[in-house]
């Protein structure tokens, strides 16, 4: 299935000051993967998909995208990279002066300049899709976390992404409310979604990954198959770090 | 802030500098080119302006005449004369008096005449014509002490008051042996001193202090004994420096007054006005002075506010500007304007860039008001994008949305929100703060204060009414701004 590199990741660091946080890192993310990274906190896993969509810049190495160095991208370049890599954060920042509705508008009207009928009707759908159209015209701040998370899903859709990155999407969640985004998540990676998600939650990538990584110390010490992975780790930090999470 | 030290230093500098050679190379090259062409320029324009300060009854001072106020006065007869001699039509410009010598040397007006002295120090800046009317200088005194302060001589070593930078204030201090002199910037303060024991006498002109006599039974006066030359204690007209031809047509009128003994009969018909305006004190009575005081008081706030928030937001983007000059220029503006006091930007815009563009007083003013209160905005709307989470920024570029975009539809939104008590404190006291424009002559409240002051001789009404008045109209705007707070409150 998978059968164009979407993203490729080469010789990756990434310092802040004298504190390396990512060391050596390489890796290719094909067009319709799922690739879910996991691994201790503090192991450089969010870093990592940040320096993806260039929210932090990278101090050496290089990332790909479509084949092409981001490196050199100009401003517009970068926004229009930005546009067409959606993501999903752990606080969802949502814009809480927007509704709903608006939030999900906003950059289908100012990016890409659809009419407002139009930024509305997909809007809707997308909505829909999360199972919340009929919470499209309040504001964030009355949503429950996991109604929040989904609408920023939604919100991160509107803009047709080709590849959406998840940062810890259910870490901020209280345990009942996880189940609902992860669904979500999943009925995403069966459309066939190019997904790359930081995660803890070990069910979920061992259900819908098709590769796990496992980061730990600023490397990724280890890619294998989900079942490989949870089931016969090669790497001792990663048979240390599976046994402590399955083991309970 | 560390790296951009240096810049920025720099640039206030330069800002500094550029603004003093600008304003040291103008005027030298203006007097010599106005020399002596004082008259032709005067009877070409057709008008002569004159500056004057009308809160000095019975020189000048304001009168309701069928319904519209109207500065009248000893002063003004006499120059209503010179226009007439000279075949122009005569323009008052009001204005502080601490502004009217300015006016002239700045080309504001083409005479200053304030029962204005001409003494030694300002002969130095303009030129003055003959002395058109020499009062004499009085003490007034409480009428309870009549007995204690007969004479000057009885005046050794006590408390007396004067206006600071009078002829009055430096008499007093140098010819009464052991007196501490106490200066005040108006008259009516002083009277207000007087009466409350603060100074024991106050030196004033003989026209003045018979003016509050007749108005006020419980002040007394006496007539100085000091050994004056009469050319110095009088009153003259103040003109720019280099209008010979001017002053020589002038002073043919005054000599005229003086051969006619027209001065007595123009401050008997002061006298006059000066009854009907103390015919009925009452604040009631004077109501139309207050409010066109506070109609301009909000015009100048209201478009302030406006301009204010405008200039501010642009400074706080150039603030987060990646271009260090356009950082540099809005660091220096704001540290520059926040470290001036406002009176002397607003003196600066109206005479200063008067020179080169000439404002009038209420367009200097709002855009004087306009700059301050920009500088302080900007502070107020950089804190607050500060204090929007740096989630936002991150979500709106994940999506795609340019800086301006996010700024536009993310970012300032929510600072708005949580700058808004901040940005109400500032309309606030921009209201407040907006009445120094009264001092190039804006007809603001504080403006009107002091006229209904002079006029009906009541030191404390005034004041405490303006006061409220004041009260009433932040008053109304704190609960305007809260509630717009509560419904961006229920918005969230």
């Amino acid at each position: 299935m998978p059968d164009k590199p979407l993203i490729k990741v080469d010789k990756l660091e990434k310092k802040f000051g004298d504190n390396e946080v990512l060391k050596e890192i390489d890796g290719t993310v094909m067009a319709g993967q799922v690739i879910c990274v996991i691994g201790p906190s503090g192991s450089g896993k969010s870093t990592f998909l940040r320096c993806l969509n260039l929210l932090e810049h990278p101090t050496g190495g290089k990332v790909y995208f479509e084949g092409k160095d981001t490196e050199t991208f100009t401003e517009s370049e970068l926004t229009t990279l930005r546009e067409r890599m959606g993501m999903v954060f752990q606080s969802f920042n949502l814009f809480p002066n927007l509704t709903v509705l608006e939030n999900l508008k906003l950059a289908p009207m100012r990016v890409k300049k659809m009419s407002d009928q139009e930024a509305a009707d997909k809007a809707m759908s997308l909505l829909k899709r999360v199972g919340l159209e009929e919470k499209a015209d309040v504001y964030p701040a009355s949503l429950s976390g996991g109604q929040q998370q989904r609408v920023a899903i939604a919100r991160a859709l509107a803009m047709d992404p080709e590849v959406l990155l998840f940062d810890e999407p259910t870490s901020a969640l209280d345990p009942e409310m996880v189940g609902e985004v992860l669904a979500v998540m999943k009925g995403l990676a069966e459309s066939g979604m190019t997904m790359v998600v930081v995660t803890h939650e070990m069910g979920f990538a061992r259900e819908v990954a098709d590769e796990v990584w496992f980061m730990a110390d600023g490397y990724i010490l280890e890619k294998n198959k989900p079942d490989d992975m949870f089931n016969h780790p090669q790497n001792e930090r990663a048979k240390d770090f599976i046994s402590k999470i399955i083991g309970q | 802030m560390k790296v951009q030290g240096k810049k920025v230093i720099l640039a206030i500098l330069t800002f500094c500098l550029s603004l003093f050679v600008l304003f040291s190379i103008q005027p030298t090259h203006q007097t010599a080119y106005a020399a002596d062409q004082s008259l032709q320029r005067i009877k070409q324009k057709g008008t002569i302006v004159m500056a004057t300060s009308p809160d000095y009854p019975p020189y000048e001072f304001e009168v309701q005449k069928n319904g519209k106020s109207q500065i009248v006065g000893m002063d003004v007869d006499i120059m209503k004369k010179v226009a007439k001699d000279l075949g122009v039509k005569l323009v008052i410009k009001s204005m502080s008096f601490d502004s009217v010598l300015v006016a002239v040397e700045t080309g504001k007006a083409d005479v200053a005449m304030s029962g204005i002295n001409p003494t030694p120090s300002r002969r130095q800046s303009v030129d003055f014509s003959e002395i058109y009317y020499n009062g004499g200088q009085s003490f007034l005194i409480n009428k309870t002490d009549v007995a204690k302060y007969k004479n000057q001589s009885a005046l050794a070593h006590k408390k007396i008051g004067a206006q600071t930078g009078t002829l009055q204030y430096n008499l007093a201090k140098s010819k009464i042996p052991g007196a501490t002199v106490k200066g005040m910037d108006k008259n009516t303060d002083l009277v207000l001193a007087l009466k409350t024991h603060k100074v024991d006498a106050l030196g004033i002109e003989t026209p003045s202090a018979e003016a509050y006599i007749k108005n006020d039974p419980d002040l007394a006066m006496f007539k100085s004994s000091y050994h004056l030359n009469k050319n110095e204690t009088g009153s003259a007209m103040a003109l720019k420096k280099g209008s010979g031809t001017l002053v020589a047509a002038i002073n043919k009128s005054i000599d005229q007054i003086k051969q006619q003994h027209l001065a007595n009969q123009y401050l008997a018909d002061a006298g006059k006005y000066m009854k009907v305006n103390t015919h009925n004190t009452s604040m009631w009575h004077y109501r139309s002075y207050f409010l066109k005081g506070v109609e301009y008081t909000l015009i100048i706030s209201a478009i302030s506010v406006i301009f204010g928030v405008l200039l501010g937001t642009i400074l706080a983007l150039m603030r987060f500007s990646k271009s260090k000059i356009l950082h540099a220029i809005a660091v220096a503006y704001i540290e520059f304007v926040r470290g001036t006091p406002l009176m002397v930007q607003v003196l600066f815009v109206y005479f200063g860039v008067g020179i080169i563009i000439n404002l009038p007083a209420l367009l200097s003013g709002i855009i004087a008001v306009s700059l301050n209160s920009g500088a302080y905005v900007a502070e107020i709307i950089r804190g607050g994008i500060n204090s929007v989470d740096k989630g936002q920024t991150e979500a709106s570029a994940s999506l795609g949305l340019t800086k301006g975009d996010s700024m536009r539809y993310v970012i300032l939104p929510q600072a708005l929100k949580n700058i808004w008590p901040a940005l109400g404190n500032e309309f606030v006291s921009l209201i407040k703060e907006s009445s120094i424009v009264s001092i190039i002559g804006v007809t603001d409240l504080i403006y009107q204060l002091n006229i209904v002051r002079a006029d009906t001789y009541r030191g404390v009404m005034p004041v405490f009414v303006a006061m409220i008045i004041y009260f009433i109209i932040t008053f109304i705007l704190t609960r305007v701004l809260n509630y717009y707070e509560g419904r961006m409150k229920h918005a969230r």
